[in-house]
């Protein structure tokens, strides 16, 4: 538990950290956006792993071992369609605003970087993200970035691109977000806004059994944030 | 040349200047960020966040003065970058000079190369002593005189006048780059140098500033799949084919341009494997070299990480030779370090002119420097307490845990707002330029 919410809040600083080195004299470095994504990601694989330890021995203590497939980094497809299934029900919830504005998901491939570890951890977004049926072990053919293959409306729902439809949905949202800063990077801050106002704005709903679930979920959009920062590049 | 001090036969280090305001209220724009010698010595160049470059001159060795070498005093200043706007990105361009790298003196003028994020710049400074006097067409003050009074010609001739030091821009070298510059290395051939963002290597003319060769490139296809950065890059001082750059994995490659155009491929690969027991979060970003220097000889080659100096031989590429611990006590400390942003302080390093010692700096306004040879290493302070001529310096000791034994200090007191960076050591004494935030301490060896 210590260990989550350690991992948590490093996630939570790089955020941070990424979203202010944008208004820095100088502008965006690449070199520290780097950092701070790699920061970002092993904090968010701890936190994973730990979380996973923990919901196993939840269900080891409820009597429901799954033989076999105890956490070894090598992840198999079944507990995460289990996984996946209740985290469905639970994402609505803490976050329908990234979910309105973003029908394309933080994909799988968004982070798929290096570590081996990660794309098969992220199924647990897909049922309630991504208009991809959900599949177990992320394969090599479908890691390509969604919002490249949709073209230009993908991207343009995705905030990449400048579209018109937009337009009424900035209306909408400019009530609700704070002000939109123009700076060096319209587009990347337009990217660190959306999320990071989402995180702000739904803080993890805290419940009995799933306080840092809706973290976790966080988790995956802001890692995607560290991707895109370094993208904008 | 003598060993880093700290008893024995070693040498003493004493304060001799301190250039700089004395205000604790440092302006952004005073913040050194370089410091270089030229290669004599005589010349101690400084750059600053506000684009600034201040040049001091040892004075001559007085005879009267046999116990003390020569004072540095300013012998010139000037802007050397003004903050830009990148339009098309909306992007400030900072002034601040990231590097600046003195060439070898071929005549009566000093030039040197002086670099902030995106552009180069090629300075002459000369010196102006004397004036020429006895025009026949021009009174002395310049008004013209009327030709029909002219009835002799005479030839003007120079007059002395007072000193006067000129830096004038020959070159700029401009546009090259579309990340961030973090080094510039002369060639030995003294005709071409290397400039280096974030992802390209640059070699350029000393003559040319219309073009320049890209020779190493690591953008990777997708963005999305970068995983390393350079952070320095250097020519090797005898081999005017050869160069090295590091990058932000801990690793040094060491290329060969007459091996290809492009030098994507290195021709060796410094790497040392990481001790898993000391893995952590934060792991991959203190092994980002920060600083690489070759030693004077060409045989050895230096890398500054965060939290360690290593010496590599350039023919063993597995591991380093030597390893010296500059502030391991801040391991245990990465958490808050990272929150205070310390640790992305990118250190420098530097080697004494014989190779046997080499120097960094640390927090606290600490800095330390490691004998090769005796394996002694020391602590010094750069601090205006110390600040009498000819005090010598007393050795430091940073108390990990446990019990602090007095004149120790313990890792919790230390200032991290107080960091040395940037350190320089003169090619052929033992004197040395250390950068504090924003002044810049001189120390000797103690002359008997």
């Amino acid at each position: 538990m210590e260990v989550q919410k350690e991992a948590q809040r490093i996630m939570t600083m790089s955020v941070w950290k990424l979203y202010h080195s944008r208004m820095q004299h100088g502008g965006l470095r690449l070199h520290r956006s780097l950092q701070l994504s790699l920061v970002m990601r092993s904090a968010r694989e701890l936190y994973l792993s730990a979380k996973l330890e923990e919901e196993e021995e939840e269900a080891a203590a409820a009597g429901e071992i799954f033989p076999g497939q105890l956490e070894t980094g090598a992840q198999t497809p079944q507990p995460h369609l289990e996984t996946g299934a209740q985290a469905s029900e639970r994402v609505p919830q803490p976050l329908p605003l990234p979910l309105e504005r973003i029908s394309v998901a933080p994909e799988p491939m968004e982070t798929q970087e290096v570590g081996g570890s990660l794309p098969t951890r992220l199924p647990l977004s897909e049922p309630a993200w991504s208009p991809v049926p959900p599949h177990g072990g992320a394969s090599k053919p479908s890691r390509k970035r969604r919002s490249s293959t949709l073209g230009k409306s993908g991207a343009a729902e995705a905030g990449l691109v400048p579209s018109k439809k937009a337009k009424l949905a900035d209306e909408e949202e400019s009530e609700r977000q704070p002000q939109r800063q123009e700076g060096p990077f319209p587009t990347l801050a337009k990217v660190l806004q959306d999320r990071f106002s989402g995180l702000i704005l739904q803080p993890p709903t805290v419940n009995a059994s799933g306080e840092a679930k809706p973290g976790c979920r966080q988790g995956d959009g802001v890692l995607s944030i560290m991707v895109r920062a370094v993208v904008a590049f | 040349m003598a060993g880093a001090g700290g008893g024995g036969n070693d040498i003493q280090w004493c304060f001799s200047q301190v250039k700089g305001a004395v205000d604790d209220d440092v302006a952004e724009a005073d913040i050194i960020s370089t410091v270089e010698f030229n290669h004599s010595g005589e010349l101690l160049a400084t750059g600053d966040k506000g684009g600034r470059v201040v040049i001091f001159q040892q004075e001559q060795e007085n005879k009267t003065k046999s116990h003390s070498r020569g004072e540095y005093n300013v012998y010139s200043t000037f802007q050397s970058h003004e903050p830009e706007f990148d339009y098309l990105k909306s992007l400030e361009i900072e002034e601040k000079i990231n590097k600046i790298r003195w060439l070898p003196q071929k005549n009566a003028a000093q030039f040197l190369l002086s670099t902030n994020d995106k552009t180069i710049k090629l300075w002459k400074i000369s010196e102006r002593d004397k004036r020429p006097e006895g025009y026949n067409l021009k009174e002395e003050d310049g008004r013209y005189r009327d030709p029909t009074t002219v009835t002799t010609l005479r030839v003007p001739v120079f007059r002395p006048m007072d000193l006067m030091v000129e830096a004038s821009p020959r070159r700029i070298f401009a546009n090259a780059h579309t990340y961030h510059i973090n080094s510039i290395s002369i060639n030995s051939d003294y005709e071409t140098y290397l400039s280096a963002d974030d992802l390209r290597i640059n070699l350029w003319h000393l003559e040319i500033t219309d073009r320049s060769f890209n020779i190493v490139d690591i953008k990777p296809a997708n963005m999305e799949e970068l995983t390393e950065v350079i952070t320095a890059t250097e020519f090797h001082p005898n081999s005017c084919s050869t160069f090295v750059y590091s990058s932000s994995k801990g690793t040094i490659r060491l290329c060969d341009m007459r091996a290809s155009a492009l030098c994507d491929r290195h021709s060796k690969l410094f790497e040392e494997p990481e001790d898993p027991s000391n893995r952590s979060f934060f792991s991959e970003i203190i092994s980002s070299i920060s600083d690489v220097k070759f030693s004077h000889s060409g045989r050895y080659m230096m890398t500054r990480d965060y939290l360690s100096v290593k010496i590599w031989d350039l023919n063993m590429e597995n591991r380093p030779v030597e390893t010296y611990q500059v502030h391991e006590y801040l391991r245990s400390k990465l958490c808050s370090l990272y929150e205070n942003d310390c640790i992305f302080d990118k250190f420098e390093c530097c080697w004494n002119g014989s190779d046997s010692v080499v120097m960094t700096g640390s927090y606290n306004n600490f800095f330390r420097m490691f004998d090769r040879n005796t394996k002694r290493d020391i602590t010094l302070e750069a601090s205006r307490e110390n600040n009498k001529p000819r005090t010598v310096l007393k050795p430091r000791k940073v108390c990990a845990s446990g019990k602090r034994k007095k004149d120790e200090i313990s890792v919790d007191s230390l200032d991290f707002n107080k960091k040395i960076l940037h350190t320089a050591w003169h090619p052929k004494e033992n004197i040395i330029a250390v950068a504090t935030t924003n002044n810049l301490y001189i120390f000797q060896d103690k002359v008997n």
